[in-house]
Protein backbone atom coordinates (compact mmCIF):
# COMPACT_ATOMS: atom_id res chain seq x y z
CA UNK A 1 0.00 0.00 0.00
CA UNK A 2 1.21 3.77 -0.96
CA UNK A 3 2.21 5.44 1.87
CA UNK A 4 -0.27 7.69 3.41
CA UNK A 5 0.28 10.27 6.80
CA UNK A 6 -1.26 12.80 8.94
CA UNK A 7 0.96 14.84 10.20
CA UNK A 8 0.57 17.39 12.97
CA UNK A 9 2.39 20.42 11.66
CA UNK A 10 1.61 22.71 14.73
CA UNK A 11 -0.43 21.09 17.53
CA UNK A 12 -4.26 21.14 16.69
CA UNK A 13 -3.92 23.81 14.23
CA UNK A 14 -2.86 22.43 10.79
CA UNK A 15 -2.96 18.55 9.52
CA UNK A 16 -1.00 17.57 6.00
CA UNK A 17 -2.68 14.69 4.99
CA UNK A 18 -0.25 13.23 3.08
CA UNK A 19 -0.41 10.49 0.17
CA UNK A 20 3.00 9.15 -1.55
CA UNK A 21 3.07 9.62 -5.40
CA UNK A 22 5.96 6.81 -7.51
CA UNK A 23 7.92 9.59 -9.31
CA UNK A 24 8.28 7.12 -12.62
CA UNK A 25 8.39 9.83 -15.45
CA UNK A 26 4.24 9.48 -15.35
CA UNK A 27 4.01 12.75 -13.10
CA UNK A 28 3.78 15.86 -14.57
CA UNK A 29 4.71 18.21 -11.23
CA UNK A 30 7.86 16.56 -11.43
CA UNK A 31 10.87 16.49 -14.23
CA UNK A 32 10.09 13.66 -17.09
CA UNK A 33 13.71 11.91 -15.57
CA UNK A 34 13.08 12.56 -11.93
CA UNK A 35 12.75 9.46 -10.37
CA UNK A 36 11.98 8.89 -6.20
CA UNK A 37 9.01 9.47 -4.24
CA UNK A 38 7.23 12.36 -3.63
CA UNK A 39 3.75 13.55 -1.89
CA UNK A 40 0.67 15.28 -2.76
CA UNK A 41 -0.06 17.38 0.17
CA UNK A 42 -3.61 18.57 1.63
CA UNK A 43 -3.68 20.60 4.50
CA UNK A 44 -6.31 20.94 6.79
CA UNK A 45 -6.81 24.09 8.92
CA UNK A 46 -8.53 22.95 12.72
CA UNK A 47 -10.31 25.44 15.06
CA UNK A 48 -12.85 24.64 17.41
CA UNK A 49 -16.04 25.64 15.79
CA UNK A 50 -14.93 24.90 11.68
CA UNK A 51 -12.25 23.50 9.82
CA UNK A 52 -10.98 24.61 6.18
CA UNK A 53 -9.25 22.28 3.75
CA UNK A 54 -6.43 23.22 1.08
CA UNK A 55 -6.90 21.23 -1.57
CA UNK A 56 -8.54 17.87 -1.44
CA UNK A 57 -5.69 15.33 -3.74
CA UNK A 58 -6.09 12.96 -6.60
CA UNK A 59 -8.96 10.44 -7.30
CA UNK A 60 -6.74 7.78 -6.68
CA UNK A 61 -6.19 8.88 -3.18
CA UNK A 62 -10.25 9.25 -2.09
CA UNK A 63 -10.32 6.84 0.46
CA UNK A 64 -6.82 7.77 2.21
CA UNK A 65 -8.21 11.44 2.37
CA UNK A 66 -11.55 10.53 3.79
CA UNK A 67 -10.01 8.29 6.32
CA UNK A 68 -7.23 11.44 7.13
CA UNK A 69 -10.20 13.79 7.07
CA UNK A 70 -12.09 11.60 9.81
CA UNK A 71 -9.59 11.00 11.72
CA UNK A 72 -8.89 15.01 12.77
CA UNK A 73 -12.95 15.91 12.79
CA UNK A 74 -16.43 14.94 12.91
CA UNK A 75 -18.38 14.79 9.89
CA UNK A 76 -20.63 17.73 11.05
CA UNK A 77 -18.10 20.16 11.50
CA UNK A 78 -18.30 22.85 8.48
CA UNK A 79 -15.74 22.67 6.45
CA UNK A 80 -14.62 25.20 3.88
CA UNK A 81 -13.09 24.40 1.11
CA UNK A 82 -9.80 26.36 -0.83
CA UNK A 83 -8.83 24.11 -3.79
CA UNK A 84 -5.33 26.25 -4.64
CA UNK A 85 -5.20 25.34 -8.46
CA UNK A 86 -8.80 25.00 -9.65
CA UNK A 87 -7.82 23.64 -12.85
CA UNK A 88 -5.66 20.49 -11.76
CA UNK A 89 -6.68 17.02 -10.19
CA UNK A 90 -3.99 16.93 -7.87
CA UNK A 91 -6.27 20.31 -6.14
CA UNK A 92 -9.67 19.23 -6.92
CA UNK A 93 -9.92 15.54 -7.34
CA UNK A 94 -11.73 15.05 -4.26
CA UNK A 95 -14.06 17.38 -3.84
CA UNK A 96 -17.14 15.94 -4.37
CA UNK A 97 -16.16 12.67 -2.15
CA UNK A 98 -15.04 14.80 0.49
CA UNK A 99 -18.81 17.18 0.35
CA UNK A 100 -20.77 13.55 0.60
CA UNK A 101 -19.45 12.89 4.05
CA UNK A 102 -18.95 15.87 5.44
CA UNK A 103 -20.20 19.28 6.40
CA UNK A 104 -18.93 21.25 3.35
CA UNK A 105 -20.45 25.00 3.72
CA UNK A 106 -18.93 26.68 1.59
CA UNK A 107 -15.60 27.48 -0.54
CA UNK A 108 -13.25 29.72 -1.76
CA UNK A 109 -12.35 30.10 -5.67
CA UNK A 110 -10.99 31.76 -8.39
CA UNK A 111 -14.00 30.59 -10.71
CA UNK A 112 -17.92 30.99 -9.33
CA UNK A 113 -19.64 27.84 -8.81
CA UNK A 114 -16.93 25.49 -7.73
CA UNK A 115 -19.29 22.35 -8.07
CA UNK A 116 -19.14 22.68 -12.27
CA UNK A 117 -15.23 22.37 -11.21
CA UNK A 118 -15.54 19.50 -9.26
CA UNK A 119 -17.98 17.32 -10.74
CA UNK A 120 -16.00 14.50 -12.23
CA UNK A 121 -18.65 11.26 -11.61
CA UNK A 122 -21.99 12.96 -12.74
CA UNK A 123 -23.24 10.97 -16.16
CA UNK A 124 -26.09 12.86 -17.00
CA UNK A 125 -28.41 15.92 -15.16
CA UNK A 126 -30.55 13.16 -13.45
CA UNK A 127 -27.26 12.50 -11.33
CA UNK A 128 -27.24 14.32 -7.78
CA UNK A 129 -24.17 16.24 -7.07
CA UNK A 130 -23.54 18.34 -3.86
CA UNK A 131 -23.53 21.98 -4.43
CA UNK A 132 -21.42 24.32 -3.09
CA UNK A 133 -21.65 27.62 -1.97
CA UNK A 134 -18.58 29.35 -3.73
CA UNK A 135 -17.17 32.82 -2.60
CA UNK A 136 -15.07 34.34 -5.19
CA UNK A 137 -11.37 34.91 -4.31
CA UNK A 138 -10.22 37.90 -6.00
CA UNK A 139 -7.27 40.28 -4.51
CA UNK A 140 -6.31 39.92 -1.03
CA UNK A 141 -9.25 38.60 1.01
CA UNK A 142 -8.36 37.93 4.90
CA UNK A 143 -10.86 34.99 6.20
CA UNK A 144 -11.78 33.73 9.52
CA UNK A 145 -11.38 30.11 10.19
CA UNK A 146 -14.04 29.59 12.85
CA UNK A 147 -16.57 31.70 14.32
CA UNK A 148 -16.30 35.10 16.22
CA UNK A 149 -12.95 35.86 14.53
CA UNK A 150 -11.33 32.81 15.83
CA UNK A 151 -8.08 32.27 13.59
CA UNK A 152 -7.57 34.71 10.60
CA UNK A 153 -5.89 33.51 7.41
CA UNK A 154 -4.92 35.32 4.12
CA UNK A 155 -5.84 34.27 0.75
CA UNK A 156 -4.07 35.53 -2.49
CA UNK A 157 -2.96 34.95 -5.88
CA UNK A 158 0.60 33.51 -6.50
CA UNK A 159 3.22 36.03 -7.37
CA UNK A 160 4.51 33.30 -9.58
CA UNK A 161 2.03 31.00 -11.32
CA UNK A 162 0.96 28.60 -14.60
CA UNK A 163 -2.11 29.47 -14.08
CA UNK A 164 -4.94 30.87 -11.47
CA UNK A 165 -3.16 30.03 -8.39
CA UNK A 166 -4.19 30.48 -4.60
CA UNK A 167 -1.06 31.27 -1.86
CA UNK A 168 -2.45 30.99 1.43
CA UNK A 169 -1.26 32.57 4.82
CA UNK A 170 -1.64 31.73 8.48
CA UNK A 171 -0.27 34.13 10.90
CA UNK A 172 -1.21 32.07 13.68
CA UNK A 173 1.46 29.18 12.63
CA UNK A 174 3.48 31.73 10.49
CA UNK A 175 2.93 29.00 7.39
CA UNK A 176 2.72 29.63 4.01
CA UNK A 177 0.76 27.52 2.17
CA UNK A 178 2.52 27.75 -1.42
CA UNK A 179 0.86 25.32 -3.68
CA UNK A 180 2.95 24.56 -6.67
CA UNK A 181 5.85 26.78 -5.67
CA UNK A 182 8.73 25.44 -3.44
CA UNK A 183 7.50 21.97 -4.23
CA UNK A 184 10.67 20.43 -5.41
CA UNK A 185 11.30 18.41 -2.62
CA UNK A 186 11.34 14.81 -3.46
CA UNK A 187 12.83 11.52 -1.65
CA UNK A 188 14.83 8.92 -3.56
CA UNK A 189 12.97 6.23 -1.31
CA UNK A 190 9.22 5.93 -0.35
CA UNK A 191 8.75 7.11 3.50
CA UNK A 192 10.16 10.35 3.59
CA UNK A 193 11.12 12.00 5.29
CA UNK A 194 8.21 14.72 4.43
CA UNK A 195 8.85 17.04 6.77
CA UNK A 196 12.39 18.72 6.15
CA UNK A 197 14.11 20.84 8.83
CA UNK A 198 17.62 20.46 7.26
CA UNK A 199 18.40 21.03 3.49
CA UNK A 200 21.45 19.86 1.85
CA UNK A 201 20.09 19.31 -1.55
CA UNK A 202 18.12 22.64 -2.74
CA UNK A 203 20.59 24.70 -4.06
CA UNK A 204 20.78 26.69 -7.19
CA UNK A 205 21.00 24.54 -9.55
CA UNK A 206 18.85 22.09 -8.14
CA UNK A 207 16.09 24.93 -7.93
CA UNK A 208 16.61 25.78 -11.22
CA UNK A 209 16.59 22.54 -12.68
CA UNK A 210 13.56 21.73 -11.41
CA UNK A 211 11.36 24.54 -12.12
CA UNK A 212 13.17 24.65 -16.19
CA UNK A 213 11.81 20.74 -16.14
CA UNK A 214 8.14 21.21 -15.17
CA UNK A 215 5.58 24.13 -15.67
CA UNK A 216 8.03 26.95 -14.89
CA UNK A 217 9.43 26.08 -18.47
CA UNK A 218 9.13 29.31 -19.35
CA UNK A 219 11.34 31.10 -17.12
CA UNK A 220 14.67 30.96 -18.90
CA UNK A 221 14.98 34.16 -20.58
CA UNK A 222 11.54 35.65 -19.78
CA UNK A 223 11.48 39.07 -18.01
CA UNK A 224 11.74 38.12 -14.20
CA UNK A 225 12.20 41.48 -12.53
CA UNK A 226 8.09 41.69 -11.84
CA UNK A 227 7.73 38.23 -11.06
CA UNK A 228 11.09 38.63 -8.05
CA UNK A 229 9.17 41.78 -6.78
CA UNK A 230 6.23 39.82 -5.95
CA UNK A 231 7.47 36.70 -4.11
CA UNK A 232 9.83 39.32 -1.93
CA UNK A 233 6.71 41.04 -1.37
CA UNK A 234 5.28 37.77 0.31
CA UNK A 235 8.61 37.22 1.82
CA UNK A 236 8.39 41.17 3.53
CA UNK A 237 5.14 41.47 4.53
CA UNK A 238 4.43 38.05 6.35
CA UNK A 239 6.74 36.55 8.94
CA UNK A 240 6.87 32.96 7.47
CA UNK A 241 8.39 29.99 9.63
CA UNK A 242 6.82 26.83 7.57
CA UNK A 243 6.65 26.32 3.71
CA UNK A 244 3.61 23.84 3.03
CA UNK A 245 3.18 23.27 -0.69
CA UNK A 246 0.86 21.34 -2.41
CA UNK A 247 2.83 18.47 -3.15
CA UNK A 248 6.68 17.82 -2.22
CA UNK A 249 8.49 17.90 1.10
CA UNK A 250 7.32 20.72 3.97
CA UNK A 251 9.85 23.04 4.70
CA UNK A 252 10.17 24.37 8.81
CA UNK A 253 12.22 26.39 10.29
CA UNK A 254 12.90 29.97 9.57
CA UNK A 255 15.90 29.61 8.76
CA UNK A 256 15.25 26.93 6.19
CA UNK A 257 11.94 28.89 5.23
CA UNK A 258 14.71 32.13 4.36
CA UNK A 259 17.01 29.79 2.66
CA UNK A 260 14.45 28.75 0.10
CA UNK A 261 13.36 32.36 -0.89
CA UNK A 262 16.51 33.01 -1.27
CA UNK A 263 17.51 30.27 -3.85
CA UNK A 264 14.03 30.90 -5.61
CA UNK A 265 14.85 34.87 -5.78
CA UNK A 266 18.46 33.66 -6.98
CA UNK A 267 17.21 31.65 -9.37
CA UNK A 268 15.02 33.93 -10.88
CA UNK A 269 17.67 36.68 -10.77
CA UNK A 270 19.61 34.63 -13.19
CA UNK A 271 16.66 34.00 -15.47
CA UNK A 272 16.16 37.02 -16.36
CA UNK A 273 16.37 38.02 -19.97
CA UNK A 274 18.95 40.67 -18.71
CA UNK A 275 20.92 37.55 -18.26
CA UNK A 276 20.03 34.73 -20.39
CA UNK A 277 19.14 34.87 -24.38
CA UNK A 278 15.57 33.75 -24.42
CA UNK A 279 15.02 31.00 -27.17
CA UNK A 280 12.08 28.84 -28.57
CA UNK A 281 11.52 25.61 -25.50
CA UNK A 282 10.22 22.57 -27.38
CA UNK A 283 8.54 19.84 -25.87
CA UNK A 284 10.32 17.52 -23.84
CA UNK A 285 13.42 19.76 -23.30
CA UNK A 286 15.37 19.32 -19.73
CA UNK A 287 18.15 21.45 -18.47
CA UNK B 1 -27.59 28.12 -21.80
CA UNK B 2 -30.17 28.58 -24.55
CA UNK B 3 -30.17 28.55 -27.96
CA UNK B 4 -26.80 26.81 -28.48
CA UNK B 5 -25.82 27.22 -32.18
CA UNK B 6 -24.06 24.36 -31.86
CA UNK B 7 -22.92 21.25 -32.85
CA UNK B 8 -21.62 22.75 -35.89
CA UNK B 9 -19.71 20.99 -38.84
CA UNK B 10 -16.84 23.41 -39.63
CA UNK B 11 -15.24 21.61 -42.38
CA UNK B 12 -15.81 17.88 -43.78
CA UNK B 13 -16.01 15.25 -40.56
CA UNK B 14 -15.30 17.81 -38.15
CA UNK B 15 -17.51 18.79 -35.78
CA UNK B 16 -17.54 21.38 -33.06
CA UNK B 17 -19.32 20.90 -29.65
CA UNK B 18 -19.61 22.65 -26.89
CA UNK B 19 -20.89 25.85 -25.10
CA UNK B 20 -20.14 29.29 -24.12
CA UNK B 21 -19.15 30.17 -20.46
CA UNK B 22 -18.87 34.03 -19.10
CA UNK B 23 -15.90 35.59 -18.24
CA UNK B 24 -15.68 38.76 -16.82
CA UNK B 25 -13.06 41.13 -16.86
CA UNK B 26 -12.39 45.12 -16.32
CA UNK B 27 -16.46 45.12 -16.26
CA UNK B 28 -17.04 43.29 -18.82
CA UNK B 29 -18.70 39.97 -19.73
CA UNK B 30 -16.76 38.28 -22.38
CA UNK B 31 -18.20 34.40 -23.86
CA UNK B 32 -15.61 31.64 -23.87
CA UNK B 33 -15.31 28.26 -24.55
CA UNK B 34 -13.88 25.08 -24.03
CA UNK B 35 -14.52 23.36 -26.93
CA UNK B 36 -14.27 19.72 -28.09
CA UNK B 37 -14.53 18.57 -31.59
CA UNK B 38 -15.73 15.28 -33.05
CA UNK B 39 -13.65 14.34 -36.09
CA UNK B 40 -15.44 11.48 -38.52
CA UNK B 41 -13.26 9.26 -40.40
CA UNK B 42 -15.35 6.28 -42.72
CA UNK B 43 -13.86 3.59 -40.02
CA UNK B 44 -13.91 5.58 -37.04
CA UNK B 45 -14.51 8.80 -35.00
CA UNK B 46 -12.28 10.43 -32.29
CA UNK B 47 -13.53 13.07 -29.93
CA UNK B 48 -10.80 16.07 -29.38
CA UNK B 49 -10.35 17.19 -25.93
CA UNK B 50 -13.55 16.39 -22.97
CA UNK B 51 -14.56 19.76 -22.67
CA UNK B 52 -15.69 21.22 -19.00
CA UNK B 53 -16.64 18.90 -16.27
CA UNK B 54 -19.79 21.00 -16.81
CA UNK B 55 -20.15 20.73 -19.96
CA UNK B 56 -20.12 17.38 -19.93
CA UNK B 57 -24.18 16.48 -20.68
CA UNK B 58 -24.08 18.77 -23.07
CA UNK B 59 -21.33 17.92 -25.20
CA UNK B 60 -22.38 14.10 -24.73
CA UNK B 61 -25.52 14.70 -25.82
CA UNK B 62 -24.50 16.97 -29.26
CA UNK B 63 -21.86 14.33 -29.74
CA UNK B 64 -24.23 11.46 -29.79
CA UNK B 65 -26.56 13.35 -32.29
CA UNK B 66 -23.71 13.57 -35.01
CA UNK B 67 -22.72 10.20 -34.46
CA UNK B 68 -26.15 8.93 -34.98
CA UNK B 69 -26.68 10.83 -38.14
CA UNK B 70 -23.28 9.66 -39.20
CA UNK B 71 -23.43 6.33 -38.42
CA UNK B 72 -19.41 5.57 -37.48
CA UNK B 73 -18.79 4.45 -34.17
CA UNK B 74 -16.81 6.46 -31.59
CA UNK B 75 -13.52 4.97 -30.90
CA UNK B 76 -10.69 7.32 -29.92
CA UNK B 77 -10.40 9.93 -27.14
CA UNK B 78 -7.45 12.39 -28.14
CA UNK B 79 -6.64 14.79 -24.77
CA UNK B 80 -4.43 17.90 -25.19
CA UNK B 81 -3.49 18.27 -21.81
CA UNK B 82 -4.41 17.20 -18.02
CA UNK B 83 -5.51 20.05 -16.84
CA UNK B 84 -10.09 20.15 -15.87
CA UNK B 85 -11.37 22.10 -18.60
CA UNK B 86 -9.69 19.69 -21.38
CA UNK B 87 -10.00 16.29 -20.05
CA UNK B 88 -12.36 16.70 -16.78
CA UNK B 89 -15.30 14.33 -18.89
CA UNK B 90 -12.66 11.67 -19.17
CA UNK B 91 -14.24 9.49 -16.46
CA UNK B 92 -17.46 9.95 -17.49
CA UNK B 93 -16.66 8.99 -20.91
CA UNK B 94 -15.09 5.95 -20.23
CA UNK B 95 -17.55 5.12 -18.04
CA UNK B 96 -20.36 5.89 -20.55
CA UNK B 97 -18.47 4.40 -23.83
CA UNK B 98 -17.04 1.36 -23.33
CA UNK B 99 -15.47 0.54 -26.62
CA UNK B 100 -13.05 4.01 -26.67
CA UNK B 101 -9.59 4.29 -25.69
CA UNK B 102 -8.02 7.53 -24.64
CA UNK B 103 -5.22 8.72 -26.12
CA UNK B 104 -2.46 11.98 -25.00
CA UNK B 105 0.72 12.06 -23.01
CA UNK B 106 -0.69 10.24 -20.23
CA UNK B 107 1.15 11.83 -17.18
CA UNK B 108 -1.57 11.99 -14.01
CA UNK B 109 -4.72 10.50 -15.54
CA UNK B 110 -3.12 7.17 -12.95
CA UNK B 111 -3.91 9.67 -10.06
CA UNK B 112 -6.95 11.31 -11.43
CA UNK B 113 -8.55 8.08 -13.15
CA UNK B 114 -6.93 5.11 -12.06
CA UNK B 115 -9.77 2.50 -12.61
CA UNK B 116 -9.32 2.96 -16.60
CA UNK B 117 -5.32 2.91 -17.23
CA UNK B 118 -5.66 0.10 -19.18
CA UNK B 119 -7.52 2.41 -21.88
CA UNK B 120 -5.38 5.11 -22.17
CA UNK B 121 -2.76 5.17 -24.80
CA UNK B 122 0.32 6.58 -24.70
CA UNK B 123 0.96 9.33 -27.97
CA UNK B 124 4.07 11.39 -28.26
CA UNK B 125 4.89 13.85 -31.81
CA UNK B 126 4.67 11.99 -34.73
CA UNK B 127 2.29 9.28 -33.43
CA UNK B 128 -0.74 8.67 -36.27
CA UNK B 129 -4.27 7.20 -35.56
CA UNK B 130 -5.86 6.08 -38.49
CA UNK B 131 -9.89 7.06 -38.46
CA UNK B 132 -10.30 5.62 -42.35
CA UNK B 133 -9.91 8.39 -44.79
CA UNK B 134 -7.84 10.50 -42.83
CA UNK B 135 -5.24 10.34 -40.00
CA UNK B 136 -5.06 12.48 -36.66
CA UNK B 137 -1.58 12.92 -35.85
CA UNK B 138 0.20 14.30 -32.92
CA UNK B 139 1.69 17.39 -33.30
CA UNK B 140 4.17 19.89 -31.51
CA UNK B 141 2.24 21.81 -28.81
CA UNK B 142 3.82 25.69 -29.69
CA UNK B 143 1.95 27.34 -27.31
CA UNK B 144 0.94 25.68 -23.86
CA UNK B 145 1.24 25.92 -20.04
CA UNK B 146 1.67 22.35 -18.80
CA UNK B 147 4.82 20.73 -20.00
CA UNK B 148 2.94 17.67 -21.24
CA UNK B 149 0.66 18.78 -23.49
CA UNK B 150 -0.16 17.72 -27.20
CA UNK B 151 -1.48 18.99 -30.10
CA UNK B 152 -3.34 17.58 -32.98
CA UNK B 153 -3.55 17.47 -36.69
CA UNK B 154 -6.38 15.87 -39.06
CA UNK B 155 -4.84 15.16 -42.51
CA UNK B 156 -8.65 14.84 -43.89
CA UNK B 157 -9.27 18.86 -43.36
CA UNK B 158 -5.88 19.93 -42.59
CA UNK B 159 -7.04 20.64 -39.31
CA UNK B 160 -4.81 22.14 -36.44
CA UNK B 161 -6.04 21.17 -32.78
CA UNK B 162 -3.86 23.10 -30.54
CA UNK B 163 -5.41 22.92 -26.95
CA UNK B 164 -4.71 26.25 -25.47
CA UNK B 165 -3.15 27.86 -28.86
CA UNK B 166 -5.21 30.42 -30.53
CA UNK B 167 -7.13 30.77 -27.21
CA UNK B 168 -9.20 34.28 -27.59
CA UNK B 169 -12.95 35.35 -26.30
CA UNK B 170 -16.16 36.56 -28.04
CA UNK B 171 -18.48 38.70 -27.65
CA UNK B 172 -21.80 37.57 -26.69
CA UNK B 173 -23.38 40.71 -27.50
CA UNK B 174 -22.47 41.15 -30.96
CA UNK B 175 -23.68 37.57 -31.48
CA UNK B 176 -20.56 35.67 -31.80
CA UNK B 177 -21.68 32.62 -30.22
CA UNK B 178 -21.20 29.39 -32.74
CA UNK B 179 -19.51 31.80 -35.45
CA UNK B 180 -16.27 31.19 -36.28
CA UNK B 181 -13.46 34.05 -36.30
CA UNK B 182 -14.11 35.11 -40.09
CA UNK B 183 -18.01 35.56 -39.57
CA UNK B 184 -17.31 37.64 -36.20
CA UNK B 185 -16.54 40.48 -38.36
CA UNK B 186 -16.80 43.28 -34.96
CA UNK B 187 -14.32 40.84 -33.06
CA UNK B 188 -11.20 42.64 -32.30
CA UNK B 189 -8.67 39.72 -32.27
CA UNK B 190 -5.72 41.38 -30.97
CA UNK B 191 -7.49 42.91 -27.67
CA UNK B 192 -9.23 39.52 -26.84
CA UNK B 193 -6.34 37.71 -27.58
CA UNK B 194 -4.76 39.46 -25.40
CA UNK B 195 -7.10 39.74 -22.68
CA UNK B 196 -7.31 35.67 -22.91
CA UNK B 197 -3.19 35.69 -22.34
CA UNK B 198 -3.73 38.31 -19.85
CA UNK B 199 -6.45 35.69 -17.48
CA UNK B 200 -5.25 32.36 -18.70
CA UNK B 201 -2.01 32.00 -20.07
CA UNK B 202 0.10 34.11 -17.20
CA UNK B 203 3.33 32.67 -18.84
CA UNK B 204 3.31 34.70 -22.36
CA UNK B 205 3.32 38.47 -20.10
CA UNK B 206 6.88 37.43 -19.37
CA UNK B 207 8.05 35.20 -22.13
CA UNK B 208 9.49 36.51 -25.47
CA UNK B 209 6.51 35.51 -27.47
CA UNK B 210 8.01 36.29 -30.85
CA UNK B 211 9.86 33.50 -30.45
CA UNK B 212 6.52 31.01 -30.04
CA UNK B 213 4.79 32.96 -32.70
CA UNK B 214 7.71 32.12 -35.73
CA UNK B 215 7.56 28.46 -34.38
CA UNK B 216 4.00 28.25 -34.43
CA UNK B 217 4.22 29.71 -38.37
CA UNK B 218 6.68 27.28 -38.88
CA UNK B 219 4.59 24.46 -37.88
CA UNK B 220 1.66 25.88 -39.51
CA UNK B 221 4.10 26.02 -42.88
CA UNK B 222 5.56 22.52 -41.96
CA UNK B 223 1.97 21.01 -41.68
CA UNK B 224 -0.10 22.63 -44.23
CA UNK B 225 -2.87 24.02 -41.60
CA UNK B 226 -5.71 25.38 -43.69
CA UNK B 227 -8.27 25.27 -40.33
CA UNK B 228 -7.43 25.91 -36.41
CA UNK B 229 -9.77 24.22 -33.93
CA UNK B 230 -8.82 25.50 -30.76
CA UNK B 231 -10.41 24.62 -27.63
CA UNK B 232 -10.74 28.13 -26.26
CA UNK B 233 -11.34 30.26 -29.21
CA UNK B 234 -13.84 30.38 -31.99
CA UNK B 235 -12.37 28.28 -34.80
CA UNK B 236 -10.31 29.98 -37.77
CA UNK B 237 -11.01 28.88 -41.13
CA UNK B 238 -9.35 31.81 -43.13
CA UNK B 239 -5.59 30.76 -41.32
CA UNK B 240 -3.92 33.68 -43.94
CA UNK B 241 -6.47 35.94 -42.79
CA UNK B 242 -6.86 35.76 -39.28
CA UNK B 243 -3.95 34.26 -37.69
CA UNK B 244 -1.73 37.76 -37.75
CA UNK B 245 -4.22 39.37 -35.50
CA UNK B 246 -4.22 36.34 -33.15
CA UNK B 247 -0.27 36.24 -33.16
CA UNK B 248 -0.45 40.30 -32.78
CA UNK B 249 -2.71 39.92 -29.65
CA UNK B 250 -0.17 37.25 -27.99
CA UNK B 251 2.66 39.75 -28.86
CA UNK B 252 0.57 42.42 -27.20
CA UNK B 253 0.07 40.72 -23.89
CA UNK B 254 3.63 40.51 -23.32
CA UNK B 255 4.72 43.63 -24.52
CA UNK B 256 1.92 45.55 -22.36
CA UNK B 257 2.66 43.35 -19.13
CA UNK B 258 6.50 44.58 -19.70
CA UNK B 259 5.41 48.11 -19.44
Amino acid sequence: MPFQNVVELSHGKIFALQNEIELDGMVSAYPQSERGYSVSNCYLLRERTAAYLIDTGYGAHEQSILSQLASIIEPDVPLTLIPTRINEFMSVGNGQAIAKVFNVVGSYASQPNIADWLDFEAIDETTTRCEIPTTLLRGLLTLNVGHGGEREIDVFSAPLRLINTTWVYDPETRTLFSSDMFSHRSQPKSGGPWVIEADHISDMSFVRSFLLNTRYWWLEGANTESLRRGIADVHERYEIEMIAPGYGGIFKGRELVDQQFAILDQVLRELDRSVVTPAYVPRGLER
Amino acid sequence: MSNNPLPREIADGIFWLGECLEQRYQGKIYHGYNSTYLIVGTEAAMLVETGHPKDFPVIERQMRNVLQQCKVPLRHLFITHQETPHSGGLGRMLAKYDEISVHADLCDYHLAFPQYTDRMVAMEVGDEIDLGGRKFIAAEPVVRDMRTSLWGFDTGAKALFPGDGFAYSHYHWDGHCGQVAEEATSLDLVEVSSVFAELALFWTNFADMQLYVDRLEQLVAELGVEIVAPTHGLPILDIQKTMPKVCHGLISAGQQAAE
